[in-house]
């Protein structure tokens, strides 16, 4: 019960700090406000993680039974997202100040305060109206989030295609609702016991994927993301790629999990759905120039991952094997919280890059590890976490989903499970080469530009902000273990029966993976500081220092370094909404030419929008209907009207015609 | 049967109402409808209860009297009496006219209603009287004949309230009488307007405001 107040204080004290930020004082008042709004709701979920203790609070909204509660199941969502948030204000505080031209300071925070308190609820309410109304407040603060620098075209359009996916996705979860609410015979969440009704369960459970996929960004719901993840403020992409992918992902798990059966082929389908997303967000990550996008890319590759995780959880629970069950959910929310750390830290050091420099194309960057190094330090972390390297979270995550398709390749599941193991394989492998590119052609080499030139290091809370989360990333890889008894407590909430079985089971070999990688990483430290000891008593010759790539030229160019296009050029080439143009040279002495390529996802901008565009010029047609005449228009309303009376005079008959009982 | 009489004189007035072109008379016949709309519980046998008394006060003055006084002053204002070339003529006009009442009936006499008591001809002259009230609203050019519509319209919609007038409490029909009032205001304003910003009456002249 305590933990369910203190999250609440905590969206309480976040709402207030919202509404200060539109007052006077402003962010002497809104930055305390929601930094300790954070401390009580990362207090809360840690409270009931770590006892155990739920709470419900039952009360009365919109004439129905409504309740809020809090559970293992709720305060894992609730945790990343009280510590991204937190974290985010702090960095917001430099990173976009208050006094921003055209008042987007205020908005920023408002809407920010608006949609942290709005996912607690999500993360909260067990009742179907209350939480479509927390998640609709979540959608549209995000609108208002992404659309925050409205001057640019780019970025309006980003805002309104992912309003208009959000609002599909809320259009399917209110179906679900509904479904939701017949087959429990109430708006409010609880287990269904009793009968199962395959037909119903499957409609439920298919309207989840497809609704909160949207939110998710599953492949082919995720032509929203990149570009919204990409043109928000960094540390709002931030949230919106740590925290609010996730609720997707929670609504899934919780609905699936108050369904008393699971048929067999969804867990199959969404392993194979999750792989194929990982699949296509890791390439086009790799391919994109633009250093935001690639994250953004990144994080649809992280969902499926995540994904490929409760595919395995909903088979095992459709099977009746606790094991996989075990294995997958748990893979699935350890990838949570490892993705909500690493990809926060690499937004908000990409938020510094972008400060600094005010591109995102790396093509234009470079060099910066010299500039900028507090940044390129703490970065680093998290762009080995991301490539699931050890000692990292992420590397934990993606073996216990690795033990959790093996096991299922033994129990005999082989046609999902064994196309879904090369998948997570090569994801992993060119997630490292995209990250690869990610850092040496932002960070390393010599600077493309004139802005990469002169580019410095960002403000101390930006800075400590990414402290805390390359800190948190480490803590998760070396410390994963004893996260094991939240998640098993998270996973017996999903699938009753798998109790304690991961503490039990890979609790040793975590603790042999976290022990050995920390003293792996405790000698490379001696071994680092010993080399640069006995280095700076050799070095007595000033090294000349060349540039990088400079091949030995005596006048090297920084366009002579290898460009990112080239570095992704032998996996890009494949992807289908890669376009190229480049005139070929021609003559002996050729003229100036140019090389230009640029990338289009293909089922957003590729096959989505030129479709939508021509539905958009049909229904011009239907502008005819619409003269402009009172008159016309009021006959329409009669014409309606005798269609009606028609329609209920002819009924009886027209039942009979056709033979139908009346 | 002093009520019969009465409905029945309301359907001869629709058809007055359509095929007549002055304006002025159309205001008046509309007048005494609702005047004959308003005495219309008073002789359903209800007795004189003070609810039923101040309705059908309220229905003389507002639909009797009200209205058509504000409709008299915005016609002095603007000096028009005739409804020149409508969209559908009289004799057109009064000819769907009958056909609407002639289909009413054959409606009423298929909806799921009670048989007997004294609403028999309730309902068919209700949907007569919402159909000629359309039939003004889509036939004509001149706003404030269209606002005569109107009127007709509502009135329709009153007569089959009136069916339910024992159930209804006295806060529905001061709610219907409100909205009646309200949107005979919004159209005065309309017409107005239409009259100073075009220099004419003419309904035709608004779809100029399409986007």
């Amino acid at each position: 019960m305590v933990a369910l107040y203190l999250v609440l204080l905590g969206a309480v004290l976040w709402l207030g700090s919202g509404l200060a930020a539109l007052g006077r004082p402003s962010e002497r008042i809104s930055l305390p406000l929601s930094l300790l709004g954070s401390g009580l709701g990362v207090a809360g979920a840690v409270l009931c993680l770590v006892q155990g203790s739920a709470g419900a609070m039952d009360f009365h909204f919109a004439g129905f039974p409504a309740r809020m509660a809090i559970d293992a199941l709720s305060a894992a969502f609730l945790l990343p997202l009280h510590i991204v948030a937190g974290l985010g204000a702090l960095y917001g505080s430099s990173y976009w100040p208050m006094d921003a031209p055209k008042g987007t300071g205020r908005s920023l925070r408002f809407f920010y305060a608006l949609l942290v308190s709005a996912m607690s609820l999500v993360f909260l309410a067990r009742q179907g109206i209350f939480f479509l109304l927390a998640w609709e407040i979540m959608a549209v603060s995000a609108f208002f989030l992404v659309g925050t620098d409205h001057e640019d075209a780019k970025v309006r359009r980003a805002a309104w295609t992912y309003l208009v996916a959000t609002h599909i996705g809320t259009l399917i979860l209110t179906a679900l609702m509904v479904l939701l609410a017949r087959r429990s015979g109430g708006w409010l969440w609880i287990p269904i016991l009793g009968a199962t009704s395959p037909k119903l369960d499957m409609a439920i459970l298919v309207l989840a994927l497809f609704g909160f996929g949207f939110k998710a960004g599953w492949i082919p719901f995720h032509f929203w993301l990149p570009a919204a993840h990409a043109g928000a403020p960094s540390h709002v992409s931030a949230i919106l790629s740590a925290v609010m992918l996730k609720s997707g992902i929670y609504g899934v798990l919780r609905v699936s999990g108050m369904l008393p059966w699971i048929p067999a082929g969804v867990g199959g389908v969404l392993l194979l759905l999750g792989a194929a997303t990982a699949l296509y967000g890791v390439f086009y990550a790799l391919a994109e120039r633009d250093f935001k996008r690639l994250l953004a890319y990144s994080s649809v590759e992280n969902i499926g991952v995540i994904g490929m995780g409760i595919g395995l959880g909903l088979t095992g629970r459709a099977t009746h094997d606790s094991w996989l069950t075990a294995l997958g959910f748990g893979s699935a929310l350890l990838h949570v919280w490892n993705h909500a750390a690493f990809k926060s830290l690499l937004f908000f050091g990409a938020g510094s890059v972008l400060h600094a420099t005010e591109t995102r194309d790396m093509e234009k960057l470079g060099g910066l590890a010299s500039r900028m190094p507090r940044t390129a330090r703490l970065l680093f972390p998290g762009l080995l976490a991301v490539a699931a390297l050890p000692p990292f979270g992420a590397f934990v995550s993606e073996w216990v989903l690795y033990r959790g398709l093996f096991a299922a390749l033994m129990r005999g599941y082989p046609w999902s499970a064994g196309l879904a193991l090369p998948a997570l394989a090569v994801v992993g492998g060119l997630a490292a080469v995209a990250f690869a590119k990610f850092f040496g052609f932002v960070f390393l080499g010599t600077p493309r530009s004139a802005a990469a030139e002169k580019a410095h290091d960002p403000q101390l809370p930006m800075l400590i902000a990414m402290g805390i989360l390359a800190t948190i990333c480490l803590a998760l890889g070396l410390g994963s273990a004893w996260l094991l008894p939240a998640v098993d407590r998270v996973v017996a909430m999903l699938a009753p029966g798998a109790s304690d079985l991961l503490v039990s089971s890979i609790g040793h070999e975590l603790r042999v993976i976290g022990g050995f990688s920390g003293a792996v990483l405790v000698m490379g430290g001696l071994a680092w500081s010993w080399t640069r000891r006995s280095g700076k008593a050799q070095n007595s010759l000033p090294e000349p220092n060349p540039p990088t790539w400079g091949c030995g030229y005596i006048a090297p160019t920084a366009r002579m370094q290898y460009s990112a296009d080239s570095f992704s050029d032998g996996w890009a080439g494949l992807l289908p909404g890669r376009r190229i143009r480049m005139r070929r040279l021609k003559a002996i002495f050729p003229t100036p030419s140019t090389f230009h390529t640029e990338l289009i996802d293909s089922v957003g901008l590729g096959f989505l929008e030129p479709r939508i565009e021509r539905l958009a010029e049909r229904s011009l047609r239907l502008r005819k209907l619409q003269p402009g005449y009172l008159t016309i228009y009021l006959l329409y309303v009669l014409l309606a009207l005798l269609g009606v009376f028609l329609w209920m005079l002819l009924r009886p008959w027209l039942m009979l015609l056709l033979g139908w009982p009346p | 049967m002093l009520h019969d009489i009465l409905i029945t004189l309301t359907v001869l007035t629709n058809f007055t109402l359509v095929a007549t072109s002055r304006i002025h008379k159309s205001i008046q016949v509309a007048a005494f409808q609702g005047v004959l709309l308003g005495l219309l519980p008073l002789t359903l046998g209800l007795g004189f209860h003070i609810h039923i008394l101040l309705m059908a006060a309220a229905a003389v003055i507002v639909k009797g009297w009200f209205i058509p006084f504000l409709l008299r002053r915005a016609l002095a204002k603007v000096h028009i009496h005739r409804e020149v070339h409508p969209y559908i003529g009289y004799t057109v006009s009064l000819m769907l006219c009958a056909l609407g009442t002639g289909m009413s009936i054959v409606l009423a006499h298929n909806l799921p209603l009670k048989p007997g008591g004294p609403f028999a001809l309730f309902v068919p002259a209700a949907l007569a009287t919402l159909f000629t009230g359309f039939l003004l609203l889509v036939s004509r050019r001149k706003a404030i004949t269209q606002v005569v519509g109107y009127l007709v319209l509502e009135n329709g919609i009153y007569l089959f309230g009136l069916m339910l007038i024992e159930a209804m409490p006295i806060l529905v029909e001061t709610g219907v009488l409100l909205d009646l009032f309200v949107g005979i205001f919004v159209m005065g304003i309309v017409i107005n307007h239409i009259t100073v910003a075009f220099d004419s009456m003419d309904t035709r002249q608004l779809a100029e405001l399409k986007d």
